[in-house]
This record gives C-alpha cells, sequence and structure tokens, in this order.
C-alpha cells in the first residue's frame, strides 16, 4: 500500500476489496454499512477492472446496504444499520451475513459489532469487519474480510484432519483471474492426495468453510496478502501456514508442490509422479507449439507490471520458462521495506540468472520514463540495439506503454477492461499453457 | 445568481424539493410532489447505488486537457475503469487512431490523514499534476472523507493558484450529502460558472481601428450562436444528430459541458440562446447564464422520441422566429421516419415495458414507446422533480394510473414489479440491466451505446429498430433465468413491492 496520491489506483479501496470477497463466497450475502454511493462506485470499477465481473448472486446494485445520510452521520447510524439488517435477513435469501463499513460510519466510529452481536445472539449467521476505505486498499479489505471469517464464523476444531489443507492469497476481483487460479492450484493439490477449501471457487461450499479449523495446514499462495488473516487463523485455530508465491508454469508450480509435499510429509515419490505427470501434459503441448516458437522467433524483451502477485509470478515464468527477456519489473505497490526484500530475493534466484530490473511504480504514466532510464534511447544512431521485439504484460493502462515501444500488450494485471475473464487462470501447469497461448496470439493477431 | 456566489451549490432535496423514493400511481405522484412530500421520501431496505460522485466523474473525466484529482480514499474515482472505456471508445469514434487513457489521480487518503487533514496531501498532488502533466485545467473534486474531517478545497484551490499554470476547478460532490445525484450536475456548473466563464484581459482588447463590418458580421454570427448543452450519456450520434438538426434551422452551435475544453467554456456567455436536451441537467447553469449574461433559454422538452424531438425544435425555432422553417424540417423528417419505421410498428404494437435510469431519459423514452403503440407498464426515474412533470403528464394522458417507483436502481423493487407486471422488454441504466435479464426478459439498455443513436429523429428510429432486433432471439436471458437465481426469497415477489418506501416531507 502506497501513502502518496496515486495515478488512476490499481486497487479498490479496503470496501471494494471486502465486498468482493464476499461476493465470491458461496451463499453469502454482504450488507455495506456505507454512503448510497459506494456500491456503485465499487461496481462500476469492478466492470471495467476485472474483466466485465458481473454482479453475481447478490452484487452490483442490489448489495443490500445501509447508505448513511448526512443525519446518520451526525447522530450515529447504528439504528439505521440494525433497521436494514432486520430487513435484509427477511428479504435477501442467504447462509451468511457480512456487514462491512465505509468511511464514514468509520470515521464516526459506529460500533458494527455490537449489532452483529445481537442478530448472532437470535441465530442469525453474521459477521461484520470494519473495512472504511481510508484504511487501505482492497487487498487489506480481503484480509479483514477473511479474518472476521476466521474470528466469528468457523466452527472451532481442536481436532486436526490430516489431509486436510485450506488455500488463499488469491484476491478475488483485484486478481480477474481468481477463479481460474485457485482452481488450477486446488486439482494440483487435490493430486498429492489432499482434500481442499479454497473459499471462493464454484467447487466450495459453506460447510466446508465452516469446518475450515480442522485443516492441518494453510496454503497461502502469496507471500503478502491474505497473511494477516493467516496469522490470525493460526492463533485461533491452531493451524499452521505455509506461504508460496503465486506460481505459474512448470518451474514455479513444481516448486511449490515439492515445497507443499514436504511440509505435509508427503511421500516424496507421490510428489514427483505427479510432477512427472504434470510436465509431460505441458512438454506435450509446448511440442506443438515449438515450431513457431522457433520458426517466428518468439522470444520478446519483456517489461512486466503488476501487483506484488503477478509482478514476480509472471516474471519468473518469462524469463525460466519461456526464455523471454525480463527488462523491466514493475511492482504496483508497496513501500514495506520487508515485503521488497521478499520480491528481490524471489527474483533473484531466478533458475535462468536473467538480471532483472525491479521497480516500485504504480502511476502509469511515469513507467515509460523508468523504462527510458534502464534502456538508452535512439538518438539517430546507424546501429542501435532496440529494445525490440518486445512484449508488455502488465493492465490496460500498459497499452499506452505498448503502443510507445511497438510491443505487444497483454493485460494481466488489474485493471482488466481490454478483455473479458471466465474461468481462465494462469496458475500452474495449465494456466502456464493459457497465458502462452494468449500472448502468442498477440504476436501472430495480425497476420 | 445567489447560488453561485455561495460556496457550494445546494443540495436538490432543498432547492428543488426532488424525490427519491416514490411507488404508487402517477397521478398521485403528480399532485402529492407539488405539495413537498417526498423531500425526506426513504427506505427502510435499501440496496447500493449512486451518489453524486459518479455522475460528476462522468462529466469531468470528459474534459479535455484535465486532470481531475479526486480528493478521498482510494476508492472514489474508481468507476473511472468504466468511464474511462466509453471516453476512450468514443475518441476511437471521433477517428483518434491513438486514444489516451483518461488521466486521474487520487489523493489516496489514510488512516493517518483522516486523523490529521488532507490538504497537505492535496497541495502535493496538485502541484506535482500541474508540474507533471501541463493540463489546462485541474479539477479537485471532493468526495466524502475531506467533507466530513473538514478540508477547505477551496481555500486550498485559492492558494494555490497563483502558483500553477492550470485552472483550478473545485468541485463538491460528497456523497453523503445528498440524496440526488443529479446535484453533481449543479456541483460542476458551479465550478464552471465561477472559474471558467472569464475572459481574459488580452482577449477584451480591441483593435485600435474598429473594423465596423467584422464587428458587424459578429454581431449576425452570435445573433445564430446557441449553446446546446450535452450530457455524458449522450453518444456521438446523439450529439451529431441534435447539431444537424440545429444547423438545418441556421444556427451555430457550441457543445457544453461534456466534452468541452475548459479554456472554451467561457464562449458560453456569448450565445443568444442556451438549449437543453435534458432539463433537469441544466436548470442551475442556465438560469445563471440568463441572470448574469443576459442569455435566455429553453429547457422543457428532452428530444428523445418524434413528438419530443418536435416539440423541442418548435421551442427553440420560435425563440428565432424561425417557426416556418421547422415546421418544413418537421414535416420532411417525420415523413421519412414514418416510412422507415412501418416494418418495426406491428411487431411493437402491444409489447409490455417498464423503463428505468435517469429522470428524463426514463419518462421521455417511455413517452415515445407509447407512440409506437407499446404499452408503458411502469416507470422507474432514479429520481423526481419539477422538471419530470412534462413528461409525466404526457404519460398519465394516456394512463392516469400508470405505476411509477421513483428509485436510484434498487433493483428488488423491480424484481417485484417484473413479476407482477410481466412485461416483454426492460429499458434500463447500465449495471442494473442484469437484474431484468435474470428475470428472463430481453433488455434494451436505454442508451445509445457504441454505434447506434438514441436523440432526435434517427435515434427515434434506432430505438424502434434495436427494440425489434432484441426481441427477435432472447433466448440468452431466457436460458439465463432457468440457470441462475435472484437473491430474494420467494414470499418477495407476493408483497407489496413499495413497502419498504417511506414518505416524508412537508406534507
Amino acid at each position: 500500500m502506497n501513502n502518496r496520491f496515486l495515478e488512476r489506483p490499481r486497487s479498490f479501496c479496503a470496501l471494494g476489496g471486502a465486498l468482493q470477497t464476499a461476493n465470491a463466497l458461496p451463499e453469502t450475502v454482504p450488507v455495506m454499512h456505507t454512503a448510497m454511493g459506494c456500491g456503485g462506485s465499487i461496481f462500476w470499477n469492478q466492470i471495467g477492472g476485472t474483466g466485465y465481473l458481473g454482479a453475481g448472486y447478490c452484487g452490483g446494485l442490489a448489495v443490500p446496504s445501509s447508505n448513511v445520510q448526512e443525519k446518520d452521520i451526525v447522530f450515529g447510524g447504528v439504528e439505521r444499520l440494525t433497521e436494514q439488517v432486520e430487513h435484509t435477513i427477511k428479504l435477501v435469501e442467504g447462509r451468511l451475513y457480512i456487514v462491512m463499513t465505509g468511511c464514514m460510519t468509520d470515521i464516526i466510529g459506529d460500533d458494527i459489532q455490537s449489532v452483529v452481536k445481537q442478530f448472532r445472539q437470535q441465530g442469525v449467521a453474521i459477521i461484520g469487519a470494519e473495512t472504511g476505505g481510508f484504511k487501505g486498499d482492497g487487498y487489506k479489505g480481503y484480509d479483514l474480510v477473511l479474518q472476521a471469517l476466521f474470528r466469528d464464523f468457523l466452527v472451532p476444531k481442536p481436532q486436526k484432519v490430516k489431509g486436510k489443507v485450506n488455500l488463499w492469497g488469491v484476491v478475488p476481483a483485484q486478481d480477474a483471474f481468481w477463479r481460474g487460479n485457485l482452481n488450477n492450484l486446488r486439482q494440483l493439490l487435490n493430486k498429492l492426495g489432499l482434500t481442499v477449501n479454497s473459499f471462493f471457487t464454484e467447487f466450495d461450499g459453506l460447510d466446508a468453510i465452516q469446518n475450515a479449523a480442522e485443516a492441518e495446514l494453510n496454503i497461502i499462495v502469496s507471500d503478502y496478502y491474505g497473511i494477516d488473516a493467516a496469522r490470525v487463523f493460526q492463533e485461533i485455530h491452531q493451524v499452521p501456514f505455509v506461504s508460496y508465491p503465486l506460481p505459474i508454469g512448470p518451474s514455479a508450480t513444481n516448486d511449490f508442490l515439492k515445497t507443499i509435499g514436504a511440509r505435509l510429509q508427503i511421500n516424496p515419490e507421490t510428489v514427483d509422479h505427479v510432477i512427472a505427470g504434470e510436465q509431460k501434459m505441458y512438454y506435450h503441448y509446448i511440442d506443438r507449439i515449438a515450431d513457431a516458437y522457433n520458426d517466428l522467433d518468439m522470444q520478446r524483451y519483456a517489461v512486466v507490471v503488476g501487483d506484488g502477485n503477478y509482478a514476480p509470478a509472471l516474471t519468473r515464468f518469462l524469463a525460466d520458462d519461456l526464455g523471454w527477456l525480463t527488462e523491466l519489473t514493475v511492482v504496483t505497490e508497496f513501500e514495506e521495506p520487508e515485503r521488497r526484500t521478499k520480491i528481490t530475493g524471489y527474483l533473484d534466484n531466478l533458475s535462468s540468472r536473467y538480471p532483472v530490473e525491479l521497480i516500485y511504480e504504480t502511476d502509469a504514466s511515469e513507467i515509460q520514463y523508468h523504462l527510458a532510464r534502464k534502456w538508452p534511447a535512439f538518438t539517430g544512431q546507424k546501429f542501435y540495439d532496440a529494445l525490440s521485439p518486445a512484449f508488455v504484460v502488465g493492465s490496460h493502462h500498459e497499452r499506452e506503454l505498448a503502443k510507445s515501444i511497438g510491443a505487444g500488450h497483454l493485460t494481466v494485471s488489474f485493471p482488466v477492461g481490454n478483455r473479458v475473464i471466465l474461468n481462465k487462470g494462469y496458475t500452474g501447469y495449465l494456466g502456464g499453457l493459457a497465458l502462452i497461448e494468449d500472448l502468442f496470439s498477440v504476436i501472430v493477431a495480425e497476420r | 445568481v445567489s447560488y453561485i456566489e455561495q460556496k457550494e451549490a445546494p443540495k436538490r432535496e432543498d432547492r428543488l424539493g426532488a424525490c427519491i423514493s416514490y411507488g404508487g400511481s402517477g397521478c398521485t405522484l403528480k399532485k402529492q410532489f407539488g405539495g413537498g412530500c417526498f423531500r425526506e421520501s426513504s427506505r427502510g431496505f435499501c440496496q447500493g447505488s449512486i451518489c453524486q460522485l459518479l455522475p460528476g466523474t462522468s462529466i469531468l473525466y470528459s474534459l479535455p486537457d484535465t486532470v481531475v484529482i479526486v480528493h478521498g480514499a482510494i476508492g472514489c474515482g474508481g468507476a473511472g475503469n468504466s468511464q474511462g472505456a466509453s471516453l476512450r471508445i468514443e475518441q476511437i469514434r471521433k477517428g483518434n487512431s491513438n486514444p489516451k487513457g483518461l488521466l486521474w489521480l487520487s489523493t489516496n487518503l489514510n488512516e493517518r490523514d483522516v486523523v490529521s487533514g488532507g490538504e497537505a496531501k492535496l497541495t502535493e498532488t496538485v502541484l506535482e499534476a500541474d508540474r507533471r502533466y501541463r493540463p489546462a485545467a485541474i479539477v479537485v473534486l471532493s468526495s466524502c472523507v475531506p467533507g466530513i474531517i473538514g478540508d477547505d478545497i477551496d481555500g486550498v484551490a485559492a492558494r494555490l493558484q497563483p502558483q500553477v499554470s492550470a485552472k483550478l476547478l473545485p468541485v463538491h460532490c460528497e456523497g453523503f450529502k445528498t440524496r440526488i445525484m443529479a446535484t453533481a450536475y449543479d456541483a460542476i456548473y458551479h465550478s464552471i460558472a465561477n472559474h471558467l466563464l472569464e475572459f481574459e484581459e488580452e482577449d477584451l482588447q480591441k483593435p485600435l481601428i474598429p473594423d465596423e463590418l467584422a464587428d458587424a458580421t459578429e454581431k449576425v454570427r452570435r445573433s445564430r450562436l446557441v449553446n446546446l448543452m450535452n450530457v455524458s450519456s449522450m453518444t456521438l450520434g446523439d450529439e451529431q444528430e441534435l447539431i444537424r438538426l440545429l444547423q438545418a434551422l441556421g444556427l451555430e452551435v457550441n457543445l457544453y459541458p461534456v466534452s468541452a475544453h475548459p479554456d472554451q467554456m467561457k464562449y458560453a456567455t456569448e450565445a443568444a440562446l442556451s438549449i437543453s436536451s435534458c432539463p433537469t441537467h441544466d436548470d442551475y447553469f442556465l438560469k445563471y447564464l440568463e441572470a448574469k449574461y443576459g442569455i435566455p433559454y429553453v429547457l422543457k422538452h428532452t428530444p428523445i422520441g418524434i413528438a419530443n424531438t418536435n416539440q423541442w425544435l418548435r421551442e427553440i425555432a420560435a425563440f428565432f422566429n424561425l417557426t416556418e422553417v421547422a415546421e418544413q424540417i418537421i414535416a420532411s423528417e417525420t415523413a421519412e421516419l414514418n416510412r422507415a419505421l412501418e416494418p418495426y410498428r406491428a411487431g411493437l404494437h402491444g409489447k409490455k415495458v417498464i423503463l428505468s435510469a435517469g429522470e428524463m431519459r426514463t419518462l421521455a423514452t417511455a413517452v415515445w414507446l407509447q407512440e409506437l403503440g407499446m404499452e408503458v407498464v411502469a416507470v422507474r426515474p432514479y429520481h423526481y422533480d419539477q422538471f419530470g412533470e412534462v413528461e409525466l403528464d404526457k404519460l398519465l394522458e394516456q394512463n392516469s394510473g400508470i405505476p411509477v417507483n421513483v428509485a436510484t436502481a434498487h433493483p428488488f423493487e423491480g424484481a417485484n414489479l417484473i413479476e407482477k407486471l410481466k412485461p416483454d422488454l426492460y429499458l434500463g441504466h447500465m449495471y442494473e440491466n442484469v437484474w431484468a435479464a435474470k428475470s428472463g426478459i430481453p433488455v434494451l439498455p436505454i442508451f445509445g451505446g457504441v454505434v447506434n443513436t438514441y436523440a432526435g429523429y434517427s435515434g427515434a428510429f434506432d430505438i424502434a429498430r434495436r427494440i425489434h432486433r432484441i426481441l427477435k432471439n432472447p433466448s440468452f436471458n431466457r436460458r439465463l433465468k432457468e440457470n441462475v437465481r435472484q437473491p430474494y426469497y420467494r414470499d418477495w415477489y407476493q408483497a407489496e413491492p413499495f413497502q419498504y418506501i417511506r414518505a416524508g416531507g412537508d406534507c
């Protein structure tokens, strides 16, 4: 999270992230306790930022919301919230209700937890999170809702079940590919013999979520997102967690599976067997495109722009699996030094040893200047070593950068407004193939 | 004039007694609105809606050569991810092969700023925006948080103005302050009136030797110069259609405020007449232009559909004593149009329809669909005020009991009405149409879209043609209904649709 002003922010606010998280949970109804415009504002952002993600079950302009007004701000909004919840549970069918606050109600300090408690005592499955927009970005809102879920919805399970794990760290809607990304990893973990609860996919249900505390391990496929929630989980339910950077493609996914296997003391032969099978499948398809890669010279200089999950993950895949030249990697957030150290450490250890220049910048219009500093400009030389052919993998804000350097462009990180995303994911082996399909399709689009 | 001299535009509940929640018959609405019954109306169950920031950014983001600073938390202004896409498409349609993403900044107010105030961060942002982008104007757009922590955006703008080359435009769109999102129009016009209408001294210098011929030419030109007020939901096709009609009357047209360059706004003070295409959008500004600059205005009809476009054109022509010319235009346009509409009429006849969107667009479109022989079974305008009465009256002529549901989206009321009234078609605002779609009925978005026209005669044709097309194959929404459900319990559909609405006001 940056503290200065931002050009075209690449994130929802905390309330937005909280709302996306609630909307992505099965059979869950969000109740916003906020001003009347937050619902619309978040939805307009979501449609254009998350690959045309729609309202779903009870999102968009249907989200129950207290729509507090000036008089509520003056006299307090608890009464309005109580009335709103009362009517919501009567009108809107859900097995879990999540109350979340916005800027106004956090500033005036409405005590939503006492409202939530009062309904819980009546037997309503309801939790609450203070997620005022000024508290942080969408990633923060995600973490805060998970914390509330772990604290107040999960059934305590002192007895852990061998082979059961929970999976998170991919943030709904901040990552337009979240369902596909979780699904790909979920299937791989299943192949290791694990039972997986991943909260946000079509294969997850509220019963499994409620029993999540009986897992033996929480797997966070991010070094940053959902980590605070993992600590809360550990503290309350005594389930340890392992965090591993989002794995895209075979190199990273091999390591991911080995890490999980070792941590859960799965027979190494089982792990190796799964990896071998997946690699075989992956290279079966790579074999199909190897001609084009070599005949059309599909190696590219790459500029990668993305959040703390995508920037390192895409860079590693492009450098280590695809043999691209990852000249500049732009992480669009993170002022915290410890987070920066972690990313640097990750990118210093690429198997390709490709030297990546890593910068932190969120303002799209500034990235071209970073690139100009990195790569000597054309000044009319007869023989000029151009950054060409090049490719920019970023958000739709990077379209202009790509155009200015004559590069191909694929939108992966938020905001994603020039692609429609359904069930696609880029994680794992299948995700690597999907990403290659999308990248190479851009390269041949004008043929 | 007195409003403009105040620091902020008043909210529309106060200025116009505008109504935000109502359910009942149109004739009761008309009667009781006159009595001021609805100023404080509200709901006991609400759904996430739209505040004035959203229409605010949709206009301000369109201004060329302008950087918009949304002063607030990181999420406010994020609608730009959708609004920017529409603006980008417009640029491409206008022939720009290298369209730019719109430029806006968030001051990204955090917990520390909430405690210690956001003015320092705003100052830094304004100075850096001026240095980095060198725009003609910088908008300082206030959202909820600065409104509650007491940041003085007008003071900051006034203090910084001498230090920057851009014109600074403070605009107040604090979402919690009004329930009528149309207050945003007043807020923007308020800032334009205060900051962009004055000519610089060098503009006003007269040549030493007067050029009488040039002066006379200019005088004639200005006697035929009009301000056409556009709205952000218009398409390029809409603007071209209305300009075409005004040019047919021999008028020269300038468009304000959407997509108008900040440096050009001042020429609005030179026109002979201001013309609204959406009365509830423009009254605040047009009344000011009349009071301060003596420019009369027309502000009554919304040029959607044949009868409305005719009346709109007649009113303008009457001002210029061009009634005969207007009648000739109307006769030739409508004769041709009616022939073109012939193949669609039978298919549209008797089809039931519900409409939902901004006040004028909803009501005026409903009038047009009635003309086309469709049966308007309910209208759901986003708010209601005195400007809607002209169109409501036309609807009441056909059906005095027509159900009116004043609601800014609130799809739960819409879902109930759809279940009860069983329309064949729904025309709704962007991003609420899915709730009609999930009821299984075909939907026409109530705007021109990328390639279509909505306003004027060509718009009247396009609306009919598109409805005819959409009714041809409604399989997508039919299948959708079979496979996904709405979130409400079954008994909601049997319940009274307006039971959560509370009247409130000066009854």
